[in-house]
């Protein structure tokens, strides 16, 4: 596998885990309003693959952020108990978007270093071709 | 005195070790955002060239094991000493550091085939063709 292989390869696992990333987070703003749902969270792990020589990110589980659920109060909400009181989602929609913000910044490093890499190979066939 | 031409080999070992660091770099804009993992870097082909005679401890990218991909593993790479940019859950990646270093790359790389095709082309002449 020659370098520029590898260095596309891991820049790839780079901009699939931003976007798998940023869809989690989109799932968690659309249902910022769902009654009882619990935010999803996901980590990013190196996978490092000895017999390829690198270490692509890999997404590892998701997991549901067990934070207190937020508790609003709707008397002619159909789910309110006898306080008037029903539990919303742990969301915040603050934390979703900066976290959406952060995943777009490190999705365009890893396109820049995918065109960087590209560019670098053209050029060597470039050589080839005069 | 045209069977192993420095300029060639010295050419090839400096796009080799473009290539190897852009993939280092690639891995590490990757790996930003993965908890716990350590910037990761090669040392500069200014100080491979400056220790290739002299037997030090520098590893060397201009050997023919380390040709791209042959031999896996002969990558050197050496964990970033600079420490300043660590976010509290260990990562020490800056996107911005790996810019400026990718560009470096990227720049090392045309300046090694621009050497290469120059020699080639006094080459070329010295053979009475265009």
């Amino acid at each position: 596998m020659s370098e520029f292989a590898k260095s596309l390869t891991v820049s790839a696992s780079g901009l699939q885990a931003q976007s798998a990333r940023l869809r989690h987070l989109s799932e968690n703003i659309s249902n910022a309003d769902t009654p009882g749902y619990q935010r999803k969270t996901i980590a990013f792990e190196t996978a490092f693959s000895a017999a390829r020589g690198v270490s692509p990110v890999e997404v590892g589980r998701v997991s549901l952020d067990d934070r207190e659920l937020e508790l609003i109060h709707d008397p002619s909400h159909p789910l309110a108990d006898e306080s008037g009181h029903y539990r919303g989602s742990n969301v915040n929609l603050l934390i979703e978007l900066a976290d959406a913000r952060e995943a777009q910044r490190s999705y365009e490093a890893n396109l820049k270093m995918f065109e960087q890499a590209r560019q670098m190979s053209s050029s060597l066939m470039q050589l080839l071709r005069r | 005195m045209f069977q192993n031409l420095a300029v060639f080999d010295t050419a090839y070992a400096m796009a080799t070790h473009a290539g190897k660091k852009q993939a280092l770099i690639a891995q590490n804009v990757a790996n930003a955002d993965t908890p716990g993992y350590v910037a990761r870097d090669l040392p500069s082909f200014q100080d491979l060239y400056a220790s290739r005679d002299g037997g030090g401890h520098m590893p060397r990218a201009t050997r023919s094991g380390h040709l791209h991909g042959v031999a896996d593993g002969s990558v050197a790479s050496m964990v970033q000493k600079d420490r300043s940019f660590a976010s509290p859950d260990g990562n020490t990646v800056s996107l911005e550091t790996e810019m400026l270093r990718g560009t470096d790359a990227k720049r090392q790389h045309e300046r090694a085939l621009a050497i290469y095709g120059s020699a080639l082309s006094v080459l070329r002449t010295s053979l009475g063709r265009q």
